[in-house]
């Protein structure tokens, strides 16, 4: 089944001699249950693919389609609505709340989301991520690494239809990012959710289904 | 909430310096509540005892009692379910060692101005009079004779009553001849029925008389044209009022200044789909619940404060009007978080990914 969907999507930003061609007319798609990797140089515009896919950034033309719906036709609050239920963002920089510990974070979607998980999961989420005894802990006392786990353990959280990871592994040691890229993909096979991972470690490529480069602008697949 | 609390809970700190800028502008505000209202009651509380709906004086007075006089005869003509003769004169009274401000009352002892005795006995003879017994603290005390600073009359108190001044000044309560004495002097026979006022209580005020030269003048308008007293209260009020503004001013300056530090975090709560909803009801639930503690603190220290002052400070807090200040001082911090839940609804998400 295919949960996402670009139809002829493109991206320029400004105008003029300054006009940047971030991802040209490009057309894409993403079943359940893939791994996909999306790779390429800096500035090459795979947070514009990533963004753009999420919801948070509208192309300048085309269609981007999740679970049939064509959100670019949706205003934000209604855009903000699918992020909620259907997407898991693991973001380039730190996406935690400064003031709520770990375990508030979490506590914080329950608050505005229904279905996420239970407990049995989160503590084997916890388990897997290596996170379980930091529970109490506010984001400014973790290291780079943890902060980065608490991160996808809060994507995670929310049992999102989509996985959209930016550099997820960027501030872990290379044994962790394994670890990482093992446990993103065993949720995406147990839990049929599908999984973009922007990255620029090739070696992390190995663990997924599909992989695209991205050079500017230019979405080709290559495995 | 859960946002709102789990922050305060975080930055202990800040958030105490916010609550105790809002505590100080309660206190203030409250003091100020307690000032105007013990003020006004210097002035009122002896007419608010009447329970009386109007007062009748002439024309030409310019709604002043002072200024006023009309005889028996005229007040007589007035319609009103109930009425009673008023004679009123402004003077000093000393005993063999103090002085006080005072204002005398003629009165008859059947008509429903007569104050209840709290202490002594009520007024019978010649120049016996009920004093109000703030002028105990002053000095005075039962059987005293005073003298009046106009007159050769001395007039004795017999009885004490409570809540009894008259524009700032303690009242001698005594018979309409006690007052003619003490007003005419020699001519007292003269003017027997010389009279200041007449108090009405009645339902329909503008039918009490139709006379030209009288005017019956509701009660709250002849409080408002005691001298001094509308000028004392309007500045008092006043200065609660900018109060409620600056506090209003103050809170938003505050919370915006945080929330424009909070503009990424919000970005990343937005971006994950946390409706701006729930984030600006978070906003509100903090300022609520730092201006309820700022304000019961306030109100607290307002009313310890209160035990500690001297007599002679003429305040009186008033515990309904103290809340009713104390909910708009809420009202209108949660106005002043309006600000930053604007700024929160247009975050650009996308801004706190940051490439
Ligand atoms: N808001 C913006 N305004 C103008 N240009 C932008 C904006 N965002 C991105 N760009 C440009 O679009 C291009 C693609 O940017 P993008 O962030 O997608 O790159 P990237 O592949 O994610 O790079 P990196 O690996 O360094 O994160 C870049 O040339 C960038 O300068
Ligand atoms: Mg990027």
């Amino acid at each position: 089944m295919t949960v996402l969907e670009f139809n002829q999507v493109n991206k320029t930003f400004g105008s003029g001699h300054k006009k940047v061609d971030a991802l040209k007319s490009t057309d894409f798609h993403a079943e359940q249950g893939e791994m996909i990797a999306v790779i390429g140089p800096s500035g090459s515009g795979k947070s514009t693919f990533l963004t753009i896919a999420g919801g948070l950034l509208s192309p300048s033309n085309g269609e981007v389609i999740i679970n049939n719906e064509n959100i670019t036709a949706l205003n934000e609050k209604e855009r903000s609505k699918i992020r909620l239920k259907e997407i898991g963002f693991i973001l380039q920089a730190s996406n935690l709340v400064p003031f709520l510990t770990v375990d508030k974070q979490m506590k914080l979607l329950d608050k505005v989301k229904k279905n996420n998980m239970n407990k049995e999961e989160v503590e084997q989420l916890y388990k897997d991520l290596g996170i379980g005894d930091l529970r109490n802990k506010y984001p400014s006392d973790l290291s780079g690494g943890e902060r980065q786990r608490v991160a996808i353990a809060k994507a995670l959280y929310s049992n999102p239809s989509i996985v959209l990871a930016d550099e997820p592994t960027a501030s872990l040691d290379s044994d962790r990012a394994y670890e990482v890229m093992g446990l993103l993909k065993e949720e995406t096979k147990n839990k049929k959710t599908t999984t973009i991972v922007v990255t620029h470690d090739t070696r992390l490529i190995d663990y997924c289904d599909k992989v695209y480069k991205m050079v500017d602008g230019v979405l080709e697949q290559q495995k | 909430m859960f946002l709102a609390w789990n922050e305060i809970q975080k930055n202990k700190l800040r958030f105490v310096l916010i609550i105790g800028v809002l505590m100080l502008v309660a206190y203030l505000v409250f003091f100020l509540s307690g000032l105007a209202n013990g003020l006004a009651s210097l002035n009122r509380e002896a007419v608010d005892k009447w329970e009386a709906s109007a007062v009748v004086l002439t024309e030409e007075s310019d709604k002043s009692l002072v200024a006023s006089s009309l005889t028996i005869d005229e007040a007589e003509a007035v319609e009103a379910d109930e009425t009673a003769v008023l004679g009123q004169i402004n003077a000093i009274a000393r005993n063999d060692d103090q002085k006080a401000n005072v204002s005398i009352f003629g009165i008859r002892e059947d008509e429903f101005i007569m104050p209840e005795v709290t202490e002594g006995k009520a007024f019978a003879g010649e120049n016996e009079v009920i004093a109000s017994d703030t002028l105990k603290e002053d000095g005075f005390a039962l059987g005293d004779v005073v003298e009046l600073s106009s007159t050769e009359e001395k007039l004795e108190i017999v009885g004490f009553t409570e809540d009894a001044r008259f524009n700032a000044a303690p009242v001698l309560y005594g018979d309409l001849a006690t007052f003619q004495r003490v007003k005419f002097g020699e001519a007292a026979e003269a003017n027997g029925d010389q009279i200041n006022g007449l108090v009405l209580r009645t339902d329909d005020v503008s039918a009490a008389t139709d006379k030209d030269e009288l005017e019956a003048i509701e009660v709250e308008t002849f409080i408002e044209n005691l001298p001094g007293y509308t000028a004392q209260s309007l500045t008092l009020n006043f200065m609660i009022y900018f109060l409620f503004v600056i506090s209003s001013v103050i809170v938003a300056i505050f919370l915006y200044v945080l929330t424009v530090q909070k503009i990424s975090m919000f970005g990343v709560m937005k971006a994950q789909g946390v409706p701006s909803g729930y984030l600006a009801r978070s906003v509100i639930a903090q300022t609520f619940i730092l201006a309820l503690i700022g304000v019961a603190v306030g109100l607290a220290l307002t009313l310890i404060t209160g035990l500690f002052l001297p007599a002679a400070v003429p305040v009186a807090f008033d515990i309904p009007t103290m809340l009713i200040y104390g909910a708009v001082l809420v009202v209108v911090a949660i106005a002043g978080a309006v600000f930053s839940v604007l700024t929160i609804v247009k975050i650009d998400p996308l801004k706190a990914i940051g490439g």
